[in-house]
């Protein structure tokens, strides 16, 4: 398992579209994908747990990694929520 | 005939189409064939999802972007495993499609609708409208479309809801009539940005039309007709046809001077109660604001609004307003209104007592702070400062001498603000009348407020039916006091506006070009009739009906000539 703190930086959080992007992401790798987030973990292959979150710009969350190809998605995952998630 | 809320102007007359809210009800059944109710499920959510994204991308091409993904996310919702993967799950135990769906559907509503976020909290509605959709194509029942109504129709039903208001084609729906909904609704703003005449909150009217019925609606006076009889039908086509024509008329004095037929240039300005209807003000094509009424904060509010309150709320109307002269009426106010923080007594006659500038500098520190409030919003553009229920000469020095202290005291402190903001005293008493000769001398500016000058110049409660007949404006007495106040201003050379209901009146307006009014303030829903009107008198033709009319003896008489006389 493989994880990586990071604050989101998107103005509206973890809305409508960032989170329909960020699953679309998460279900392309075998790995569980999660989001650490005031104490709860969020599974973010599922559009509809990721925005029940509430997270917010400024929110600092953990993302998640495990399986065969943790690696790869942490590193591109992490990526794409650092870069603002398309917003 | 019915009754309900006037929430889109204009007349609409045309043929009923319904749109009903279906019965969802469904029998949750077990199933054995779980693969077969499967294949069904996801059928139903493959129509689902290819209607969505067809919608989506009409609201794509016809409004905008931002809306159509709205609608995109709703496919995206009902593809999410924990949607349609939950909803599988529970088929495979045996539940038909119609409980998974609703059992999941409600889950998410419950969860998102105890969020502590307002924009999650709005998925609710998305989750409700994609369980009504696939529900509906479950149970193999079909919607009227909208988009394909004939043209001449008039939309009957509960609710105007966001994914059938994005399907209304302008050009075929005459009128829109709903059970539900005020003037500030959804369906109420949208009608208006469609310009469709809408009468909404009519009890039962979707239960008692029928498809095909005739039905007028009248978007103005909030009344609508079903297969009306007798000449009520041509006498309403006759009213649609004057209402479009005088549309027309009026929107070409959009953006237009205000100016008589002469080429004289006369200023039109708005009367507005809160900061936000100075945007009004100038969608609706108003010069200037002639009177900010300064109630709302001190009304709306459980403590008395400090310095910074009352600046933000003077500063953002003043902006909004980008140099255009703002008029701010401080604080009018008295016993018969209960603020309970302010503590004023009941009096026996509130109208007689200590209220607006008598109570105002009778208790100076709140003045002071609003006054202060004031001045520093002068920064930012046009401001002045205009003194209610002014009877004396001297209550006019006070105010002054008070805004000259403040001028040092936010000079002393750095404090931005224009040196030269004008203080001007309405005129709404006998004795300002009077006086206007005197006054004139101290003040800045006069703007004449009827609605109290009538009052206190026929000594009459307009709240009293028993002499509310003798309130008038157009009382020969009210009108040589409205004369009287221009002449004196004129003479001192001051510029005197009007900030009553009769500033618009079409009756009034050629009188008060004559007396030689310089500022019409009016409700910004009437900017442009005024504006229409005052395009249509000439200086001459307003001076002979004003001669006429000054030498009568009665109101009846009056209004009799002038209505006579009237150009609409």
């Amino acid at each position: 398992m493989v994880s990586k703190k990071m604050t989101v930086k998107n103005e509206q959080g973890m809305h409508m579209r960032p989170a329909s992007l960020l699953s679309q992401m998460a279900a392309g790798f075998d790995s569980s994908v999660k989001i650490n987030f005031n104490g709860n973990a969020y599974d973010c292959k599922s559009v509809m747990f990721l925005m029940s979150a509430c997270i917010k710009c400024g929110s600092e969350i953990e993302l998640q990694c495990e399986g065969a190809d943790e690696e790869d998605a942490l590193a591109q995952i992490s990526q794409f929520i650092e870069d603002g998630m398309g917003d | 005939m019915k009754n309900g809320i006037a929430a889109s102007r204009g007349i609409g007359i045309g043929s009923i189409c319904r749109i009903i809210e279906h019965d969802l009800s469904f029998d949750a059944k077990m199933v054995t064939d779980t693969a077969a109710e499967k294949a069904r499920f996801h059928k139903a959510i493959d129509e689902f999802v290819k209607d969505t994204n067809a919608k989506a991308e009409d609201i794509r091409r016809l409004i905008g972007e931002k809306e159509a993904e709205i609608l995109l996310g709703h496919a995206v919702m009902i593809s999410d495993p924990a949607m349609s993967g939950e909803m599988d799950k529970m088929i495979d135990s045996g539940q038909c499609a119609e409980s998974a769906l609703t059992a999941v559907c409600d889950m998410f509503i419950g969860m998102f609708s105890q969020l502590d976020d307002d924009m999650m909290r709005q998925r609710v509605s998305d989750i409700a409208d994609v369980k009504v959709s696939i529900l509906k194509i479950l149970l193999g029942i079909e919607d009227v479309d909208i988009s394909k109504v004939a043209p001449g129709t008039v939309l009957v039903c509960k609710d105007l809801t966001p994914s059938m208001t994005s399907q209304i084609v302008k050009e075929n729906v005459t009128g829109i009539i709903t059970e539900v909904g005020g003037k500030t609704s959804h369906s109420a703003i949208l009608a208006r940005a469609l310009e469709i005449p809408a009468v909404l909150s009519v009890p039962g009217i979707v239960d008692e039309v029928k498809d095909k019925d005739t039905a007028i609606v009248d978007g103005t006076e909030g009344i609508v007709f079903i297969n009306p009889e007798g000449d009520v039908l041509s006498k309403y086509m006759l009213k649609r046809e004057e209402y479009i024509k005088r549309q027309a008329e009026l929107d070409k004095f959009i953006g237009k001077e205000t100016v008589n037929a002469d080429g004289t240039k006369l200023e039109l300005f708005c009367n507005i109660g809160t900061p936000k209807d100075a945007k009004k003000a100038i969608e609706c094509d108003g010069e200037g604001i002639g009177l900010f009424r300064s109630e709302f904060l001190f009304m709306d509010n459980t403590h008395l609004p400090t310095e910074e309150e009352q600046f933000e709320a003077y500063k953002e109307a003043v902006e909004t307003m980008g140099g255009k002269t703002v008029i701010i009426r401080t604080l009018d106010i008295g016993g018969d209104k209960d603020i309970p923080y302010l503590g004023l007594e009941k009096e026996e006659n509130p109208f007689l007592g200590y209220r607006a500038v008598r109570y105002c500098l009778g208790n100076i520190d709140v003045y002071k702070t609003q006054l202060r409030a004031i001045v520093r919003a002068s920064a930012f553009g046009k401001v002045k400062i205009m003194v209610p229920l002014v009877t004396t000469v001297s209550e006019v020095r006070s105010v002054k001498e008070l805004v000259s202290e403040i001028k040092v005291e936010l000079r002393a402190e750095g404090k931005a603000f224009d040196n030269d903001i004008e203080v001007g005293c309405m005129i709404e008493t006998a004795s300002a009348s009077l006086i206007a000769d005197l006054l004139a001398k101290e003040a800045d500016f006069f703007s004449i407020g009827t609605n109290d000058l009538t009052q206190y110049t026929m000594s009459v409660d307009r709240g009293n039916s028993k002499v509310a007949y003798l309130y008038s404006t157009f009382q020969p007495s009210v009108l040589r006091s409205i004369q009287h106040i221009i002449k004196c201003g004129k003479e001192a050379g001051i510029p005197v506006g009007m900030c009553g209901e009769a500033a618009a009146d079409p009756l009034m307006i050629p009188l008060l070009m004559s007396f030689g009014l310089d500022e019409y303030s009016v409700n910004p829903v009437l900017v442009l009739t005024a504006r229409c009107i005052i395009s249509k008198w000439s200086k001459e033709e307003a001076d002979a009906l004003t001669a006429k009319v000054m030498a009568l003896n009665s109101e009846e008489e009056i209004l009799a000539v002038l209505k006579e006389a009237v150009k609409e």
